[in-house]
């Protein structure tokens, strides 16, 4: 079912996410997805994501469809070209794929294939607008297809960019293209989340926020010295510093869990993004009650 | 022989007569028969296929006549440019092409087109997203940057925020809102020609001839500005 639809039943929305494994190997993935799918409204398939080269989202989104769960196909514009990207969105539909999230793509050289040529032949926009040109009956050529593809177009935002305003115009652009949805990069600090909120609400498309439940001490600071536009606060790197192993996962649920219900009246929806901890992702949802209060 | 260039590649310490000369004993130092070394005189550009004619044929025709190949300092233009002057002779690239740029001091050269053949400059306040935006993004931003720095290169400045602070600077932020579509990568695609001998210049890029629009034309509201197939 597309999002869009559901967004319109249900007010507030939850979605995961998967990575697909290095090798020929779908059941990891699929058991991830399986895991989450009882909370879940949809799971995400990310698209070789940091750019390492990985078994692709196309199929594993197909094979969760299978399983009769729904599946966000992430597309990215790193490596394919126009023609790849739009045949591929056709392929997608023809698999089932209701859902597509278009994304410009982490670039190759922070990935496992750095000498790779860089394609790039769309951004972000334009693969919104090429997906909603097939949607409509006609390629970026301009030549008519024939069965058009019914796509539920999804985009992403970064609400801790270090410059909001040129992110709230992108994200104008990515609307009036034909994004339907978004989802946002990883939030740690709720205010920080407010203060987009505020700017961004009047655009009037559901935003996921996203959530990356912190493993460790180590990770939470990673992410802040090294993710663009995500800052974790101090007392969360010092909470899962004083947590001993064993307890990790519980702590990372509640963390993720508090921050979720502070920011769930703020939006339109949660995006999990579990890093291989896939099990945390019913707990969280449990534990920040967002099943059962949309705003 | 050992063939340098002396204009860019000059500038650049890889192709002036020091290293042609340099290059020239290097390899007979590890037993090459080097007949000679050739750089174009008072700052001349190896890919200028007259000038060079005359001196590997005529200035320089013994060391050149005499040679089984040339070794070429210089770009990739300076390299064909050698194969024509010598009537398809063997070469050797000596040097790795990089780029063309602007020369910001005699001693900094820096990247800001792409040669891409199709400018995208209006709308971003004169400044290139090709070249200066690490994926090349057309419509704003990837999200990634960090206090105004590429994620991708974390030494360089954020294209795209170097577009956009231009933009508010000139209060033109407004025209990043409008949609640019795909570009036409076709006019990157070489070999491309351009020919200069009708009263406008002929761009040919794949099968494609377009004539250049020029500012010494009569006007003509029927005419669209810019280039007219």
């Amino acid at each position: 079912m597309k999002l869009s639809t559901r967004f319109a039943e249900a007010g507030f929305l939850v979605t995961g996410e998967v990575g697909p494994a290095k090798g020929a190997d779908a059941s990891e993935a699929l058991a991830g997805a399986a895991l989450m799918a009882p909370v879940v409204d949809a799971v995400n398939v990310t698209d070789n994501q940091s750019a390492v080269m990985r078994l692709g989202s196309m199929a594993v989104s197909h094979l969760i469809k299978e399983e009769g769960i729904e599946p966000v196909f992430q597309v990215t514009c790193r490596d394919r070209n126009r023609i790849a990207l739009q045949s591929d969105l056709l392929s997608a539909a023809t698999l089932g794929v209701e859902n597509v999230l278009c994304i410009t793509g982490d670039h190759m050289v922070l990935g496992d294939h750095g000498e790779a040529k860089k394609v790039f032949d769309l951004d972000s926009v334009q693969l919104l607008a090429a997906a909603k040109g097939l949607s409509e009956g006609r390629d970026l050529a301009g030549h008519e297809i024939d069965s058009p593809p019914e796509f539920c177009l999804g985009a992403v935002v970064n609400p801790g960019s270090d410059d909001l305003e040129m992110q709230l115009l992108k994200m104008r652009k990515k609307i009036d293209v034909g994004a339907e949805f978004f989802q946002t990069q990883a939030v740690f600090d709720p205010a920080a989340f407010a203060r987009f909120m505020e700017k961004a609400e009047a655009f009037g498309v559901p935003i996921l926020v996203g959530l990356v439940p912190l493993k460790s001490a180590r990770m939470a600071t990673y992410m802040d010295q090294n993710i663009a536009g995500v800052s974790v606060p101090q007392r969360l790197v010092d909470r899962l510093a004083e947590t001993k192993r064993e307890d990790r996962k519980k702590v990372s649920i509640e963390i993720a869990a508090d921050l979720a219900r502070q920011m769930k009246t703020m939006c339109q929806g949660v995006h999990l993004m579990p890093l291989g901890w896939d099990d945390v992702v019913a707990p969280i949802v449990e534990l920040a009650e967002l099943g059962s209060t949309p705003p | 022989m050992v063939v340098g260039c002396g204009n860019c590649a000059a500038k650049a310490k890889s192709g002036g007569e020091p290293e042609t000369e340099a290059m020239a004993e290097r390899l007979r130092a590890k037993g090459v028969m080097v007949t000679g070394w050739m750089v174009p005189p008072n700052g001349g550009s190896l890919c200028k296929l007259s000038a060079v004619r005359k001196l590997l044929n005529e200035e320089y025709q013994a060391q050149s006549q005499a040679a089984d190949s040339f070794l070429v300092l210089a770009c990739g233009q300076g390299v064909h440019t050698v194969i024509d002057a010598t009537g398809a002779r063997m070469v050797h690239p000596g040097c790795d092409t990089i780029f063309g740029g602007e020369t910001v001091t005699d001693d900094f050269i820096t990247e800001y087109c792409s040669l891409c053949g199709e400018c995208v400059l209006e709308n971003t306040g004169g400044l290139c997203p090709i070249t200066l935006c690490a994926k090349s993004l057309l419509n704003g931003p990837c999200g990634g940057a960090r206090d105004g720095k590429c994620e991708v290169y974390p030494e360089r400045d954020c294209g795209w925020r170097l577009i956009f602070d231009r933009l508010r600077e000139l209060g033109q932020e407004e025209s990043m809102l409008e949609f640019q579509p795909p570009k036409n990568w076709l006019r990157s695609s070489g070999p491309r020609n351009l020919s200069m001998q009708g009263a406008r210049a002929d761009f040919s890029f794949a099968n494609i001839t377009v004539s250049a629009w020029s500012s010494l034309d009569e006007p003509n509201d029927d005419e669209p500005e810019g280039d007219t197939a």
